[in-house]
């Protein structure tokens, strides 16, 4: 279903139409097939994984092969856009505005590494970590597929095949979220599931009202028409309201309040690397559409002098968005926040605390859109926290279910001592903690600079609500730092809880036996009585540590060599904001 | 005319889908996710004009002779959209069968009450009795001395509750 469905959007939905043919035929533009080939490497994967579904090694291996094909791919593709730019690929040969055309810039593509990285060690994780029933069948198409749906959406270059990807990546990611399907899976990935449908239907009314407004489904040719909105005899007030049904569309997604309700109940049931997955590039998907939609598309549209909208000054639509933003961002921050404080188990807290990190991402882009001048620092500074926000909390995500394949629980009240029996571990989770914190020389360190120097700038511009901004920002770190010192002091600090008990070598409390943890590849064991003279040590598995490990050390390998993530954000910040050169190189000619 | 009675048509789907999706039955509210989506399918039927004729090419090569043809490319995204709606809700339903399975029940409130349940439960034993049942690979410490006897009770009320419900 997944396929044809990607399928039918690639070929249906391009066919030409004389009634909105009224621009020039575009000189043919070259088609690199590179662009194609991230999407093509995880689709691939997941067919061959479903054609070798008879053997689990067989699928193991294509699954673990295919997401370094992926990376592999994304990496040519990276190369290629840092060398010549923009590059563009129509399907089927439809020239654009007509056919689908995918689109690699240095946005795309800044946001296409970071996922490719976190893919390949989610996949491998999930080898190690989901039981091999589990992965017998589903799981591994599954999860590929929604790698193709968060590929599609951020190299489309068309409105309505952007409402294909998502729905792709939802369609996968319900059934991952509902994967266990016992009581509060299936529970969670209805509230997930009935929220997004509805979310998709919404998004339909908006591309069907954008497309009658502005005669347009391409991204680029929207963008130009907007630009000459009188030319081409478009109305910029309904496409402002219409664009403002688009963006709540986008928020769900990233769950940005209010409509964060789905987050923690879909994160606690989904399997571990499935939850790094959507907390770490999932929720991306919808600030990439943000940046994409908003800041390239309708920021070049101006709107009526006197528009009559309570709390609304200015002339452009992003004017209209910086408080709209702001609020949303400023309500994350605390209610992520704050609710991260008072959970109880480490898988609900970090679902909380990803809310309030969408909120760090999307502060500095209320600012840049209020305050014009900082808009690239804006945009560059949300890049790098979406990227250190997606390292971080899939990290840290990967550490709890290490401790849940461990001991079975995540728990703060069983947990305690985990950083004296497995140091890696425990300091692999510190680090996680650490760099959402802010602390240097971890990557984190300058994604909370960029964010505070964004309001600071825009402070010296005189910016409205800047220093406001600057106390959400502060008063959010705040809060991180409270929520992870619970979660280091209950979960990692102090005597081994009842669970850690028999971590790592049953030397203290091993003989008073009143139960035992076991993890041993998937069997169920029932509680030993007491007394009993079996009492086995547990410890978690190297493989698991070991990639953790490696996430930690990217950490701070992207704090000590931030330059050159600090110029690819620039870069894609300043793709971000070209509409010009955006539209050249989709629909050639002039922008 | 056609306007009207189609503007009227719309409001009436999105009321009901509306409606229905505010419903404490699970099937109801997937009956009013579907509707709501084929409203929007209708929607965007209307958003490619609803005068002019079909856009008919005679034959190979020859140019179009109609001045004013419908756009037909709302029709071929109504398709696509109808296509991944299929999926979608062939999947909520066999969700909302699993939900039936699992709690014996599909009325809203009853599910949500559980899940107050849950929250307030001090001894967490359900959610150990539940993390055995579910993925049935994994264990833990014992929460308590009688952890075992509250466990087996624990799973055989709930596998009564969803044989009988």
């Amino acid at each position: 279903m997944v396929e044809f469905a990607a399928w039918s959007a690639t070929f249906v939905h391009t066919v030409p139409l004389a009634t909105t043919a009224n621009s020039p035929p575009s000189p043919p533009i070259p088609s690199p097939l590179v662009a194609i080939l991230p999407l093509l490497a995880p689709l691939a994967t997941a067919v061959g994984a479903l054609l070798v579904r008879r053997s689990d090694r067989a699928q193991r291996a294509v699954s673990v092969l295919g997401a370094i094909a992926y990376l592999g791919a994304v990496a040519a593709l990276y190369a290629a856009v840092a060398e010549q730019g923009t590059l563009t690929y129509q399907l089927s040969d439809w020239q654009a505005p007509f056919g689908i055309t995918v689109v690699a810039d240095s946005l795309s593509v800044f946001t296409l590494a970071f996922a490719a990285a976190l893919s390949l060690a989610a996949v491998v994780f999930s080898v190690l970590y989901v039981d091999s029933y589990g992965q017998r069948v589903s799981y591994h198409p599954l999860y590929h597929f929604m790698m193709v749906g968060v590929t599609g959406s951020f190299l489309t270059g068309d409105v309505f095949n952007l409402f294909v990807w998502f729905e792709v990546m939802l369609l996968s990611s319900y059934v991952l979220v509902a994967f266990y399907s016992g009581p509060e899976h299936t529970r969670a990935a209805l509230g997930y599931a009935v929220l997004n449908l509805l979310g998709g239907a919404v998004m339909l009314v908006a591309i069907g009202g954008l497309y009658a407004t502005t005669g347009t489904l391409n991204i680029a040719d929207m963008a130009r028409r907007l630009a000459n909105a009188s030319e081409y005899g478009i109305d910029p007030v309904p496409v402002l309201g219409l664009s403002a049904v688009l963006f709540s569309v986008f928020a769900l997604k990233a769950g940005l309040v209010p409509f964060q309700f789905w987050v923690p109940a879909a994160y606690r049931a989904a399997p571990a690397p499935v939850a790094a997955m959507l907390a770490g590039v999932v929720k991306k998907v919808g600030i990439y559409a943000i940046v994409r939609l908003n800041f390239t598309v309708f920021a070049t549209a101006t709107l009526p002098a006197g528009l009559s909208l309570p709390g609304f000054v200015g002339e452009s639509f992003l004017s209209f968005y910086g408080p709209i933003l702001f609020v949303m961002a400023a309500a994350s921050i605390l209610v992520g926040g704050i609710g991260a404080i008072s959970r109880e188990d480490l898988d609900s807290m970090l679902a909380y605390s990803s809310i309030g990190q969408i909120g760090f991402v999307t502060l500095p882009l209320a600012v840049g859109a209020t305050v014009p001048a900082i808009r690239p620092l804006a945009i560059a500074a949300s890049l790098v926290y979406a990227l250190n926000h997606g390292v971080a909390k899939a990290l840290l995500y990967l550490v709890s279910g290490t401790i849940e394949d461990t001991v079975g629980t995540v728990r703060f009240r069983d947990l305690g001592g985990i950083a004296v029996r497995d140091p890696v571990l425990g300091g692999s989770f510190l680090l996680g903690a650490l760099a959402l914190i802010g602390i240097p020389p971890l990557s984190g360190f300058f994604a909370k600079l960029l964010v505070f120097d964004t309001s600071g700038s825009a402070l010296a511009l005189d910016g409205r609500g800047a220093a406001l901004a600057i106390a959400i920002g502060l008063t959010g770190s705040i809060l991180t730092i409270v929520y992870f010192s619970r979660a280091w002091t209950r979960g990692f600090w102090g005597p081994p809880g009842r669970a850690i008990e028999f971590w790592g070598g049953a030397d203290d409390g091993a003989v008073s036996g009143d139960g035992r943890a076991t993890t041993d590849g998937g069997t169920a064991t029932d509680p030993v009585p007491e007394g009993a003279a079996e009492v086995e040590s547990t410890s978690p598995s190297v493989g698991l540590v070991g990639i953790v490990a490696v996430l930690a050390l990217s950490l701070v390998v992207l704090g000590l060599g931030f330059d050159p993530v600090a110029d690819a954000a620039m870069a894609a910040a300043e793709a971000a904001l070209d509409r010009e050169g955006y539209v050249r190189a989709v629909l050639g000619g002039t922008g | 005319m056609t306007q009207f009675v189609l503007a009227v048509v719309l409001g009436t789907l999105f009321a009901l889908g509306t409606f229905l999706v505010l419903r404490r039955d699970v099937v109801r509210v997937v009956w009013g996710v579907v509707i709501v989506t084929q409203a929007a399918n209708v929607y965007l039927v209307t958003m490619g004009g609803l005068s002019g004729v079909a856009p008919i090419v005679p034959g190979h090569g020859e140019a179009v002779t109609a001045t004013a043809v419908t756009d037909p490319l709302v029709q071929a995204l109504v398709l696509t959209a109808i296509v991944i709606s299929l999926g979608t809700t062939a999947f909520a339903l066999v969700l909302t069968y699993r939900i039936y399975e699992e709690h014996g029940t599909i009325d809203l409130f009853e599910l949500g009450r559980r899940d107050e349940g849950d929250g307030g439960n001090e001894g967490g034993t359900e959610d150990f009795a539940r993390s055995v049942a579910d993925g049935g690979e994994r264990c833990t410490a014992d929460d308590s001395e009688n952890e075992t006897r509250t466990t087996s009770e624990n799973e055989s009320g709930r596998s009564e509750a969803s044989v009988g419900g």
